[in-house]
């Protein structure tokens, strides 16, 4: 699905990714687990192509396409979907606009037929309730005045409308009460599939007990420093990040 | 003391006016004889606006009201005098009556207001386009709404000058106790024309009129409009105009709030592109308490042109329990575009509210990325964040007919961006 090779970014002139090697064939779920400042949210910003981040070395394949020399939209069309840790607010953009715009956008980059108002409303509100996602979400501008579990929720509600081949989670648990966890994982277990890959970075491990992964990775000062089966995690929250890195450095 | 102080003669204070300006419009007011006959009160009006012209010629930036809007020389090439305007009315209740046949003989209301001068504009020494409007008083129409008619169907003017002409039509509007009037005006003027205009309103007791402009002239058009509103007890006045045409605008609006519990609101659109430039001066003044008041700008300039807001909350001391609200948020979209904004409080009374804000910034990068991560287009994500920023007006406007076409031209010019 997606490899990446000895990648390295920097953002105004501080490296902050110093060589990321990472392969996730179709169908997995991998965890990125790192303390703050490590690199997870540069590494699911670089990926989703935006703005401000210099790549000075390394390369992404994904599904054969050279993903660092798409723009956002393309990677987007191209299947890579990054659920946001911070949702962005859009006052005065509804949701429903919003969504039938994306989806129609990406519908139209992959050649398929654009949905009308009818059928795009009928596909919306089935997700919306697997997500107990109240209708009324719709009519309101995107992501302003929700709560955090709110805003969660539209990010796999989105995630589930696009149907993406490849997902990064960028701390989908932070914020969230444990019912809001529990339902935000249900939705992306709904999703799983063997021809859809997941990156779920999380400082926690508790995430890891709703969203199984395949594998875990341990990113620390820009590198991956270990890689392991989901016991990993496990080990990871008994010791604290402070002696795994000591240790694994 | 100084001696300066004790003797202004010493150092006179600096002509602020530019006579010169008027004395092309003085001549042509003179050689028309026409012009000079009419009954008593039309005469003195003429007269007296002609010893205003004379005196201080058109506006300059050497007036502070004036000091983003440098005018006069704008409308140099007008060197003919001015013609009647076109005016188109649809007006589904018979209830539009031309001014030029009112003039010789109007009833005393009407005599009355239109010998008026704005009192607003006489304190700030800034009546010279209205001055220059009543030099000319011909062409125009009274729209006179009896007492407790609420008009269905809303009354529409099509404002059309022609091309290398310069029109002065003055519109006069009177709201009877408990009516109601949505008023329609479309300008689109055509080529290199002046509209001067000057619009007078009452709302009379418990009426409520809402004034819609959309003025989509020509980019070499030059469109002045002053326009002077009186509020009875709880008479309610909301405007809304959407600016995307005409190279220079100077759209005044000045509303008195005569008497107590009366709403006030002032809502405007500009979209400005080219060489543009587009002024939006507006004076809410509260003479009466228990007054509500807003005024609410949103600006999207690109390309080198150039928007102006001036906004202006007056609390006088007798007008407690005043709420008063101001704000202009501009957005920019290219390099070369400019906006400036002037929003003034001036407060007399102690148990008031009254807010004003100004932004003025460009498009967000996290919206955009946000946009873009979901698959829309650079531009498709650009052109939703706009139509946002200006749904917010075109939202609250009302009337259903104007706002679908409000929506139509805002879309139609956010694509032509493109």
């Amino acid at each position: 699905m997606i490899k990446i090779k000895n990648l390295h970014a920097a953002i105004d002139g501080k490296d902050i990714l110093k060589g990321i090697d990472l392969a996730i064939p179709a169908g997995e779920v991998h965890a990125i687990m790192g303390p703050n400042g490590s690199g997870k949210s540069t590494l699911s910003y670089v990926l989703a192509g935006r703005d401000g981040y210099d790549v000075s070395d390394g390369a992404v394949d994904f599904n054969g396409e050279d993903l660092l020399a798409m723009g956002p939209e393309e990677r987007a069309a191209a299947g890579l979907f990054l659920a946001f840790q911070y949702p962005v607010e859009i006052p005065g953009v509804q949701m429903s606009n919003f969504l039938k715009t994306a989806l129609n956008a990406v519908r139209r980059q992959r050649g398929e037929a654009e949905l009308d108002a009818l059928d795009f409303l009928k596909l919306v509100k089935t997700k919306m309730k697997e997500l107990g996602i109240k209708d009324e979400m719709l009519k309101r501008p995107v992501n302003v005045g929700a709560s955090g579990g709110e805003k969660k929720r539209n990010e796999v509600l989105q995630m589930a409308i696009l149907e993406p081949k490849f997902a990064v989670l960028d701390e989908t648990d932070s914020g969230l009460d444990i019912d809001a966890l529990k339902v935000v994982a249900e939705g992306v277990n709904s999703l799983r599939s063997p021809e859809r890959s997941f990156l779920v970075i999380t400082h926690y491990q508790r995430l890891l007990d709703y969203i199984k992964p395949d594998v875990v990775h341990v990113l620390a000062g820009g590198r991956i420093i270990k890689t392991g089966g989901p016991e990993l995690a496990h080990e990871l929250e008994e010791k604290g990040y402070a002696e795994f890195v000591g240790e694994a450095a | 003391m100084t001696a300066a102080a004790q003797n202004p003669l010493i150092f006179p204070e600096k002509n602020r006016y530019k006579p010169e300006t008027g004395e092309r419009f003085a001549a042509l007011f003179k050689a028309d004889l026409a012009l000079q006959d009419g009954p008593a009160w039309l005469k003195a009006l003429r007269y007296s606006a002609l010893t205003g012209l004379e005196r201080r010629g058109l506006p300059t930036a050497r007036l502070e009201r004036w000091k983003y809007t440098n005018f006069a020389s704008i409308v140099d090439q007008f060197t003919a005098a001015p013609v009647p305007a076109d005016l188109r009315e649809v007006d589904p209740d018979n209830l539009v009556e031309r001014l030029v046949d009112n003039l010789s003989n109007p009833q005393e209301w009407l005599e009355e207001i239109l010998s008026e001068q704005d009192e607003n504009m006489a304190r700030y020494g800034d009546m010279m386009l209205w001055d220059l409007n009543s030099l000319f008083l011909k062409d125009g129409l009274v729209v006179d709404v009896p007492a407790g008619k609420a008009v269905d169907k809303a009354v529409e003017v099509n404002f059309s000058i022609s091309d290398g002409t310069a029109a002065m039509p003055r519109l006069v509007i009177r709201l009877g106790e408990g009516a109601e009037l949505s008023l329609i005006e479309r300008h689109n003027a055509i080529g290199k024309s002046w509209h001067n205009g000057v619009t007078q309103i009452i709302v009379g007791p418990n009426a409520r009129l809402r004034h819609y402009r959309i003025q989509d002239s020509h980019p070499e058009a030059v469109h002045s409009q002053n326009t002077a509103v009186r509020l009875m007890r709880d008479a309610s006045y909301e405007s809304f105009t959407l600016t995307t045409g005409a190279g220079m605008s100077r759209n005044q609006i000045h509303a008195f709030i005569e008497d107590t519990n009366a709403a006030c609101h002032i809502k405007g659109i500009n979209l400005l592109r080219g060489s543009q430039h587009a002024d939006t001066t507006a004076e809410i003044e509260h003479r009466a308490g228990h007054g509500t008041s807003s005024q609410l700008m949103r600006s999207v300039i690109t390309d080198q042109a150039h928007g102006v807001f001036q906004g202006k909350v007056l609390v006088h001391k007798d007008a407690q329990k005043t709420d008063g609200t101001q704000l202009s948020n501009a957005l920019l979209l290219s390099e070369g575009a400019e906006m400036d904004t002037k929003p003034e409080l001036e407060i007399y009374a102690d148990d008031v509210k009254c807010a004003h804000g100004a932004t003025t910034g460009q498009l967000e990068d996290d919206p955009l990325f946000y946009l873009r991560s979901r698959g829309l287009s650079e531009n498709e994500a650009r052109l939703l964040l706009i139509q946002a920023f200006v749904d917010e007006v075109v939202d609250g406007l009302g009337d259903e007919s104007v706002q679908q076409s409000v929506s139509a031209k805002v879309e139609q010019w956010l694509t032509e961006q493109n």
